[in-house]
């Protein structure tokens, strides 16, 4: 499957039609469990050997992948099983125990600064100062990543995200899908090498929910590269050139979609939950387990 | 120019300036508690203009003194502590981690801007109290009473810090500053003036107010500095090393 956007902003799922639709420069092969493997020359991220932990709480164990330009990485995995401790760790946010983390060749823990300026971060709540308004706040985000914005130019990005009429207004004041296309247009203020977006679709309703995915193909078209969590599988199958499955910390596969699915249909841990014809979240289930994660 | 610095971030004056910026509309969004900060000052240099409740304080200088450690404990113990922590707690100051704003730029900002809150507060309390008082300090009176409130101001700012680093639920900081604003104002009120005995004078001469409230006074009438000033100066550099101390190295960027 994949996404294909129309011209009214819609989103449409259709059949994958091979697998050589797959962007330039996406790393053959993916290390697990922290051995390095195949790392592909170019990769936008590369991570190698990422052990997270909290106290004696390992989070994140030995995980290692790499994402090609213009790609779209999917990261699969039940609650707590490592998602946001593996995109805060690339964010910044907490230190790893060990393991490398490069952004475009940069280590973001010895160059932070340059690091951090070429990604986009749409955190999974995301909270912007509320005596600001959105103007205030777009000029903000954008003076941090060093872009100097004028008002036309503030209010062109507004419109692009069908907020022209609302920038006066605080951020609390907006609905759950404006303020998450309004996250996401500053994640992109600074048009990041690679955008990272924890869950991006939680809360939303259809409508957002493809406006959204339609966003996210017109930025990779332009050439940035995506990492995003997700717990729908169906949208990870349509849109994410590979996803990664993690659990228990550790990282259990990443394929396509495609391979992934072909390379365990006959897995009887997933032929037990498939009804039909095998899909992503079968696999996923298949592989992660089906008891109830907290 | 290698090519590290041709792909180096925003420069951290650029940073600064738009962070800076920031806090400064959020600052005169904020303006009405800069007013109610004043309300207590105000309301003190009025009750005491008779010259019998200035002399149990020490003299006019003393009162416009404490008028101004009240404003400053005011905006930095409530409001600096609050913010800081309902900010924290709403996720704000993740967001703007992941940038590449340094960590000490997003809370030098937001000092600078309340450092620029205390002096106005510090400078309207000065001028109104010496009307009130009828003292004429000279233009260099005022620049160091200026200097002073940057100094007495870092003393609160650093007790707020404190909190903050020490405690991470809002609730429970917005409680605590109200307990330890209380507990100054009355400390400041009737220990200062010697009505709980000589222990709690004591008590009061070197608590935060006291000492903040000493420095503006010596500043006020510099014929009368003398060695109570000076380790007055010297136990609130105290104050702020040890507390500033507290709130960076227990400082937590999540409420969780």
């Amino acid at each position: 499957m994949i996404a294909e956007e129309h011209g009214d902003g819609a989103l449409l799922l259709r059949p994958q039609a091979s697998s050589s639709a797959a962007p330039l420069e996406v790393p053959s092969a993916v290390a697990l469990d922290g051995v390095a493997a195949g790392v592909a020359p170019g990769a936008i991220l590369e991570i190698q050997g990422l052990i997270v932990a909290y106290g004696p709480t390992v989070a994140v164990s030995g995980v290692s992948f790499s994402i090609g330009r213009g790609e779209i990485f999917g990261l699969l995995g039940p609650n707590g099983a490592g998602k946001t401790s593996t995109l805060s760790a690339i964010e910044g946010l907490v230190k790893p125990r060990s393991g490398t983390v490069l952004l475009d060749g940069l280590d973001i823990r010895r160059h932070a600064t340059q690091a951090k300026s070429r990604m986009g971060v749409q955190l999974q709540a995301t909270s912007f100062q509320a005596e600001l308004t959105i103007r205030q706040i777009i000029r903000l985000y954008a003076g941090l990543y060093g872009v100097k914005l004028t008002d036309d130019e503030i209010a062109s990005r507004l419109r692009e995200v069908g907020l022209e009429g609302e920038s006066d207004k605080p951020f609390k004041q907006l609905s759950g899908g404006q303020q998450q296309r309004l996250s996401l247009q500053i994640a992109v203020v600074h048009e990041p090498a690679l955008l990272l977006l924890d869950e991006p679709t939680a809360g939303l309703d259809p409508q957002s929910r493809r406006q959204l995915w339609g966003r996210i193909e017109q930025l990779r078209r332009e050439g940035g590269s995506i990492l995003l969590t997700t717990h729908s599988m169906e949208e990870a199958q349509a849109v994410c050139d590979r996803v990664a499955i993690i659990d228990h910390g550790k990282l259990l596969t990443a394929e396509t979609p495609r391979d992934l699915i072909e390379k365990h249909k006959d897995d009887p841990r997933v032929r037990q939950v498939a009804h039909g014809a095998v899909t992503l979240e079968d696999v996923f289930i298949g592989l992660t387990g089906s008891e109830i994660r907290d | 120019m290698t090519s590290l610095e041709a792909r180096a971030g925003p420069s951290v004056r650029i940073v600064f300036t738009s962070l800076f910026r920031a806090d400064f509309l959020v600052f005169l969004k904020h303006r009405r508690a800069l007013v109610v900060s004043l309300l207590l000052p105000i309301f003190l240099l009025l009750s005491t203009n008779a010259s019998k409740a200035t002399h149990s304080f020490g003299g006019a200088e003393f009162i416009i003194g404490l008028a101004i450690a009240y404003g400053l404990a005011a905006t930095s113990i409530v409001g600096y502590a609050l913010t800081v922590a309902r900010d924290r707690e709403k996720g704000v100051f993740q967001r703007l981690r992941v940038t590449p704003a340094p960590t000490w730029t997003i809370m030098t900002s937001r000092l600078a801007m309340q450092a620029v809150a205390n002096l106005i507060l510090a400078l309207v309390v000065v001028i109104i109290g010496t009307r009130l008082h009828h003292l004429s300090p000279s233009i260099g009176q005022y620049l160091l009473v200026l200097l002073v409130a940057l100094l007495g101001g870092a003393v609160f700012l650093s007790i707020a810090q404190a909190m903050v680093g020490l405690v991470r639920s809002a609730d429970t900081v917005q409680a605590i500053a109200r307990v330890l604003l209380a507990v100054l104002i009355l400390l400041g009120t009737l220990g200062q003036s010697g009505a709980l005995g000589n222990f709690w004078q004591d008590v009061a001469r070197w608590s935060p107010v006291g000492v903040v409230m000493t420095l503006f006074a010596g500043v006020l009438n510099l014929h009368a500095w003398d060695s109570r000033d000076t380790i007055s100066l010297a136990v609130s550099c105290v104050y702020i090393v040890v507390c500033a101390g507290i709130g960076i190295r227990w400082f937590q960027w999540e409420a969780r």
